[in-house]
């Protein structure tokens, strides 16, 4: 063999290596959003503001001030949040075994809007004197409240409601979220017109609260869930033949349902506390993988991840820099592009099986 | 049942029963030693399925007792019964289309550390006659593909043990004759290498007589007979089912039943 041929060999096999350790491959591309996102926004950013950083030279120009302070905790914040909302995806598909179920289906998102409405107005209207210091943390407190309550209420009533059935689950959970609905609906039938704004715009989630304390919070977080996933994607596995044939092969379902549904509880109820609804990632994001890898969920859980955190830094990152210096909802990017993507796989994966 | 006998069974029911819904199944009594092959029949809705159900701990016995190895059945953990006993079911269905090999994996999911699965998978596909379908995903396979997979899954998790406990839920009445004859040869060659004592549940008569060395007989949610297979005759079978049956002997001696409509029962 000659030196080119040995090269070309080498690179084809660098690159179908790389395709075929997608995990390898979806940080590169994570990576590479970063370095996007640090660059756009309002504030231009220029090389010299990063080498005030590096070298923590005072004072801060305007722009190392912005990238440190603001745009890049909240460029971690979005990854973040994009991996806690794919991972929480996968685990609510694994559990009801049906690629088309949400982690809202186990009322995380209307426990915590429902939590919100409440507070931004029956709270808000009641007059109550609340201490100037708490004012930031009564709204995300509620909600992450409201999300975790839903979520462990749900599994309560429909254990005692339809035993340990799954589609019973899922039945109490409709049930449920509709309660919530009914709740939200009558709290904006009640709010002020100022009420009304802050609870549509809690609604449609933004990232803009990103900040290093949450970022912190957040990585202990994933992290914590991360080691204490890996022990269950084989057992979620299991769950793919059935709740009889997975207690047949010794996993005790009734466990499973309890761990993942207090994981999926803490962690998107945290996301949702601090961001607001950010829908469709939870949805698409475990589907983006198993279309490409499959479904096995030893490497589904992981690459969520990934392609979630993708998915969110790029449509935050998008919503905070198309229409400068307004801020579009980045509820509203994340359907945007992902849906013309998943569309766009979708068909090239039927057409190429 | 004597205690002697009780000792060493692997399976032991000692006056059963069961509710699902309004009903009450049972008293089921039996004891099922290591290595036997145990046919249960009856006419559908008898209470066949709930007895599987009893026995693979899906439902809680409401009196008796039901042991397993010499201990009570319900103080068994999920993962310490899964290595002793699998269960082939009725339905195959698996969710997402999971490729082939993790699902026969599966099999040994309750196994913490378990180095030779690469192997067991292999072999127990091979032993299932489905080591062909290894590779693809499951929800592209026939029906008869995905009994196959089942079966070999079944195998991969009571591979390397011995004196185990196979029930099988008629999971081979879709099937082709062909293919069932050389599933069943599988099953009974499983089982009969490593000592399994195989319980399944059948609708097909001729192949509990001629598979099967005992019959257990369930009609209206109870237990109605327990014979040796030599002793079955046809007047007993035709009044678990209710319909006349005639019987012809092969030159091997063996008897094939068929329903017949010129005889009429005999009561």
């Amino acid at each position: 063999m000659n030196a080119t041929a040995g090269a070309i060999s080498l690179t084809s096999r660098f690159t179908t290596g790389l395709l075929n350790r997608p995990v390898w491959f979806l940080s590169l591309v994570l990576l590479l959003c970063f370095w996007v996102a640090a660059w756009a926004g309002a504030v231009p950013v220029t090389t010299n503001d990063w080498l005030l950083l590096w070298r923590h030279d005072e004072p801060l120009t305007s722009g190392a001030y912005v990238l440190w302070n603001l745009r890049l905790p909240r460029m971690f914040f979005a990854a973040l949040v994009g991996a806690v909302l794919g991972l929480s995806g996968a685990l609510t598909q694994g559990l009801f075994r049906n690629p088309l179920a949400d982690p809202g289906l186990l009322g995380v998102t209307s426990g915590a809007a429902c939590a919100a409405a409440l507070t931004i107005v029956v709270l808000a209207g009641s007059g109550i004197d609340i201490p100037v210091a708490w004012r930031f943390w009564v709204l995300p407190v509620a909600a992450f409240a409201g999300a975790v309550g839903v979520c462990l209420l749900l599994d309560t009533v429909a254990r005692w409601l339809t035993a340990d059935s799954i589609a019973g689950l899922l039945l109490t959970g409709i049930a449920l979220n509709a309660l919530a609905a009914a709740i939200i609906g009558l709290c904006t039938y009640l709010a002020t017109d100022e009420q009304l704004r802050s609870l549509t715009f809690w609604t449609l989630g933004s990232l803009a609260g990103g900040s290093w304390p949450l970022v912190a919070t957040l990585s202990l977080l994933l992290v914590a869930a991360i080691w204490y996933v890996r022990r269950l994607v084989s057992a979620m596995n299991a769950l793919a033949l059935g709740e009889a044939a997975a207690a047949h092969v010794g996993i005790n379902v009734r466990h499973l349902r309890r761990r993942v549904i207090i994981l999926v509880a803490l962690l998107c109820g945290f996301s949702v506390a601090w961001c607001g609804v950010i829908g469709f990632i939870g949805l698409v994001a475990p589907h983006i993988v198993r279309l490409v890898v499959g479904p096995d969920q030893r490497r589904l859980a992981p690459l969520a991840m990934l392609v979630g955190a993708i998915i969110l830094l790029v449509a935050d990152t998008t919503a905070r820099s198309v229409a400068i210096p307004a801020e579009i909802p980045v509820g509203i990017f994340t359907a945007l592009l992902g849906a013309p993507f998943f569309l766009v796989l979708l068909t090239s994966v039927r057409k190429g099986s | 049942m004597t205690d002697a006998l009780k000792n060493i069974s692997l399976l032991s029911l000692d006056r059963v029963t069961v509710n699902l819904g309004q009903r009450t199944f049972g008293p089921f009594s039996f004891a099922i030693q290591p290595g036997e092959r145990v046919a249960v029949l009856g006419p559908s809705g008898a209470g066949k399925s709930t007895l599987l159900k009893l026995l693979a701990r899906e439902l809680t016995p409401v009196s008796g007792h039901a042991d397993f190895c010499q201990s009570p059945l319900k103080d068994w953990s999920l993962s310490d019964l899964s290595r002793r006993r699998a269960i082939l079911p009725q339905s195959h269905e698996v969710a997402f289309g999971l490729p082939v090999d993790l699902v026969i994996g599966l099999g040994r999911v309750a196994r913490m550390h378990d180095p030779s699965l690469a192997s067991i998978v292999q072999q127990a596909a091979e032993q299932a006659c489905a080591s062909h379908l290894l590779g693809r995903r499951f929800d592209t396979l026939s029906g008869g593909e995905k009994a196959r997979v089942q079966m070999a899954r079944v195998f991969a998790q009571l591979w390397d043990v011995e004196q185990g406990l196979l029930l099988v839920d008629e999971p081979l009445a879709a099937l082709d004759p062909g293919l069932q004859f050389s599933l069943m040869e599988a099953i009974y060659s499983f089982a009969a290498n490593r000592g399994h004592a195989i319980l399944a549940i059948l609708h097909d008569i001729n192949q509990a007589l001629q598979g099967f060395e005992r019959l257990i007989f369930i009609k209206h949610g109870a237990m109605v007979g327990d014979y040796r297979t030599p002793h079955v005759t046809l007047p007993l079978l035709e009044a678990l089912y209710n319909v006349s049956l005639a019987a012809a002997v092969t030159e091997e001696g063996e008897m094939i039943v068929a329903p017949s409509l010129k005889r009429k029962v005999v009561a």
